[in-house]
C-alpha cells in the first residue's frame, strides 16, 4: 500500500499551485479590493435626501431669487446697483447646501450678512408682529419707510422656501423640515434671525412697530419682534419706539395701548433706555384699511 | 509774425478749457435714440419675474391654473423677436408668438384700465388680490419699467439708448404694449374699470394714447356688462377735470355712442383712502360722508345737503337771537 495519496508535494495539485507567502497576499488584495468597492459604494453611490414634512424648497428658487434681486437693485432702489445678484445668489446658497438641514448656525450666513450692507435712514425703520400684511400695504403705498422685506434681502426671500441635503450640493425640491419636525435651526428661520437682529442693529432715531390689536397679546414675547428685535436696538442709536397698534376694522375698538402686554413691551424698551409711545389705530394705517371697507364708521 | 503766432496761440490756450469738453461731451453724449438704453440685466429680470408668476401667484385662489404649464423660456425666445429687427421696424404683431404663449385668462371684474396713476394703480390692485391690471397679467408683468431695443447695426441690445415715439412709430417697448393691451382688452370681461387722472394738466383721458387706441376698441362688448371711470384728483392738487367734464365727457360720449353701459365717480373712495395714507390730516382727506365720492347720475344729493345746512344755520341763528 502506497501511501501516495496523502503525500502533499505543491506541485502536484491543481488548485493550490501557489506558496503560502502568496496565498496570503491574494487574501489580503481580496479583502482590499472589497473594501475599497464597499468604500466607493458608500461615498459615490447617490444617495436619496432627506425627507421631511414641510414645503420643499420653491420651484425655481434660483431663478426667483436673481430676479427679485435685480428688480430691487436695478429698478427699486438704484443707489444699490452695483450689488453683485449673482454673487449675492451663491454666497446665500453656500450658507445650507450639502448641509443636514437641521443643523444651520447664524455663522453660515455670515458670509451673506458681509456681502449685502444696506443703510437705512433714520426715523424710517418699521417691525411688524402679527401684521405682515398691513406693514407691507403701508410701506409700498407710503414709499418712505422699510419694513424688513423692504431692504434687499428681505425682499429676495419674502414668501420663499429653501432647504439642502447632506447627500448633495443642489437644494432640496422635495420637501423641506416642517416647524412640527423639531427642527429649528433649518435655513429658512435661522436666515430671518439673522437679518432681523441686523436689521434692529442697524436701526437709528425713531423706530415704529405695527402691533395687531385683534389679538389677545399684540405684544408676544415669542415672536420674533419679542425675542429678537426689541433687544437689538442699540440705545446709543434708537432714542425712541413708537408702537402702532391697529385693530380689524370690523372689530370693536378695545384700549390695547393701556392693555397688559402693550405695558409689558413698555417696560422692556424703558430698562433699555429708549422712550416709548403707542397709538391705537394710527390713522395713515387706518385709511390702508379703509380702502377694503370704505364705509366703516371709523373711516368717516 | 511771432507775435501775432504768440497771440494766436495764447487765444487758443484761454478758449481750449471751454471748446475741448464742449467738443468730448459732444461725442460721448450723442446717444442715438432718445429713450433710456435696454435695461441691464433684461433676460434675467424677464426669466424671474416669469418664473415668480407662474409658481408664486398662480397659487392664489381664482388664478388660472394653466399658469402652472407656462414654459418661461420658451416665452422669452418668442420676445426677443426683437433682436431680429431693426429697432425702428418692431411691429405689434411680431410679438404675436410671445403673446400666444403666455396669456391666461383674467378674472371677471378684475380689469383695471388706467392712464396716468401708475404707481397708484400698483398699490390699490394689491398684488392681483383686488384688480388685475396689465402690469399684474403675465404678458404686462415681464416687461414692466423696462426697456429694451436691438442695435441699429449688429444683433444684441443696444444699452446706450433706445427709441421712443418720438423718433419713430415702431419701436420694441410702444409696440410690445400695444400689443399687450390689444390682448388685455380683448380678454377683459364683466365690470370694466379705469382710473384717470383729473389733476393731469394735459386731461384725464388723453385722446391719443393707449387707452383710447389700443384698449377701447378692442373691448368686446358681448363679455362686459358695463364700464365704470374713477376720475381721481390729488390731494391738494389741481382739479382740471372731473365726470361729465373736458376729455372725461369725450370718453363718455365716446362709450356712450359705443353702446356701453357707463358710469363716473369723482374721487372713488377707496382709491382715495389710498392717496391719502401719506396726507391724513389734509382738508382734502376728511373723509366723511358728506364730501365723500359724488356720483355723476346723482347731482341733486350734494344742493339738497348745502340747503338744509344753510337752513338749520338760519332756524338756530333765529333761535338765539330771540333767547
Amino acid at each position: 500500500m502506497a501511501n501516495y495519496e496523502f503525500s502533499q508535494v505543491s506541485g502536484d495539485r491543481p488548485c493550490c499551485r501557489l506558496s503560502r507567502k502568496a496565498q496570503i497576499c491574494l487574501g489580503v488584495g481580496l479583502v482590499l479590493l472589497i473594501a475599497s468597492v464597499v468604500i466607493a459604494v458608500i461615498f459615490l453611490w447617490p444617495r436619496a435626501p432627506l425627507v421631511w414634512k414641510g414645503n420643499p424648497t420653491t420651484k425655481h428658487f434660483p431663478e426667483i431669487f436673481l430676479g427679485r434681486c435685480l428688480v430691487y437693485t436695478q429698478i427699486l432702489r438704484p443707489e444699490m446697483r452695483d450689488q453683485d445678484c449673482k454673487k449675492i445668489l451663491s454666497t446665500f446658497k453656500g450658507a445650507f447646501v450639502s448641509k443636514n438641514p437641521c443643523n444651520i448656525t447664524r455663522e453660515d450666513y455670515e458670509p451673506l450678512v458681509q456681502l449685502v450692507t444696506q443703510t437705512i435712514p433714520c426715523d424710517k425703520t418699521l417691525f411688524w408682529s402679527k401684521s405682515k400684511h398691513l406693514a407691507h400695504e403701508y410701506t409700498r403705498v407710503q414709499g418712505k419707510m422699510f419694513t424688513l422685506e423692504d431692504t434687499l434681502l428681505g425682499y429676495i426671500a419674502d414668501d420663499l422656501m429653501w432647504c439642502g441635503d447632506p447627500s448633495t450640493s443642489d437644494m432640496n425640491y422635495d420637501s423641506c423640515p416642517h416647524w412640527s419636525e423639531n427642527c429649528p435651526d433649518n435655513p429658512v428661520s435661522v436666515f430671518w434671525k439673522v437679518i432681523s437682529q441686523k436689521f434692529a442693529e442697524a436701526a437709528c432715531g425713531v423706530v415704529q412697530v405695527m402691533l395687531n390689536g385683534s389679538l389677545s397679546e399684540p405684544f408676544y414675547r415669542n415672536s420674533t419682534f419679542g425675542s429678537v428685535e426689541v433687544f437689538n436696538l442699540d440705545p446709543n442709536k434708537v432714542h425712541k419706539l413708537q408702537a402702532w397698534v391697529m385693530h380689524n376694522i370690523e372689530a370693536d375698538s378695545s384700549n390695547s395701548c393701556s392693555g397688559s402686554s402693550i405695558n409689558e413691551l413698555k417696560l422692556i424698551v424703558q430698562k433699555r433706555n429708549m422712550t416709548f409711545a403707542c397709538q391705537d389705530n394710527y390713522r395713515p394705517v387706518r385709511f390702508v384699511q379703509c380702502v377694503k371697507n370704505p364705509e366703516h364708521a371709523s373711516c368717516s | 509774425m511771432a507775435a501775432r503766432g504768440c497771440t494766436l496761440s495764447l487765444w487758443l490756450w484761454l478758449w481750449s478749457p471751454l471748446l475741448l469738453p464742449l467738443l468730448l461731451g459732444a461725442r460721448a453724449d450723442a446717444a442715438r435714440w432718445s429713450g433710456e438704453g435696454t435695461t441691464p440685466h433684461l433676460q434675467s429680470i424677464f426669466l424671474g419675474r416669469c418664473a415668480e408668476y407662474t409658481t408664486l401667484l398662480s397659487l392664489q385662489p381664482g388664478s388660472d391654473w394653466h399658469l402652472l404649464n407656462k414654459n418661461c423660456t420658451a416665452i422669452w425666445e418668442a420676445f426677443k423677436v426683437v433682436l431680429d429687427k431693426d429697432p425702428c421696424s418692431v411691429l405689434p404683431s411680431d410679438y404675436d408668438l410671445f403673446i400666444n404663449l403666455s396669456r391666461h385668462a383674467i378674472p371677471r371684474d378684475k380689469s383695471l384700465f388706467w392712464e396716468n396713476n401708475h404707481l397708484l394703480v400698483m398699490s390699490f390692485s394689491e398684488n392681483t388680490r383686488r384688480f388685475m391690471p396689465l402690469c399684474d397679467v403675465l404678458y404686462g408683468k415681464v416687461g414692466d419699467f423696462l426697456s429694451w431695443c436691438r442695435q441699429e447695426n449688429a444683433s444684441g441690445f443696444d444699452y446706450q439708448s433706445c427709441p421712443t415715439s418720438e423718433d419713430c412709430e415702431n419701436n420694441a417697448v410702444d409696440s410690445y404694449w400695444k400689443s399687450a393691451s390689444m390682448q388685455y382688452s380683448r380678454d377683459s370681461s364683466g365690470v370694466i374699470n379705469v382710473m384717470l387722472n383729473g389733476s393731469e394738466p394735459n386731461g384725464a383721458y388723453p385722446v391719443r394714447g393707449f387707452f383710447a387706441d389700443f384698449e377701447i376698441p378692442y373691448l368686446q362688448k358681448d363679455k362686459i356688462t358695463r364700464i365704470e371711470i374713477w376720475v381721481m384728483h390729488e390731494v391738494g392738487g389741481p382739479i382740471v377735470e372731473s365726470c361729465g367734464e373736458g376729455s372725461v365727457k369725450n370718453l363718455e360720449d365716446r362709450l356712450e355712442a359705443l353702446g356701453f353701459q357707463h358710469s363716473c365717480i369723482d374721487d372713488y373712495r377707496p382709491v382715495k383712502f389710498l392717496m391719502c395714507v401719506d396726507h391724513s390730516t389734509h382738508p382734502d382727506c376728511v373723509m366723511n360722508s358728506a364730501s365723500a365720492s359724488m356720483q355723476r347720475e346723482s347731482p341733486s344729493l350734494y344742493t339738497t345737503g348745502h340747503a338744509s345746512l344753510l337752513i338749520s344755520l338760519l332756524v338756530a341763528l333765529t333761535w338765539s337771537s330771540q333767547v
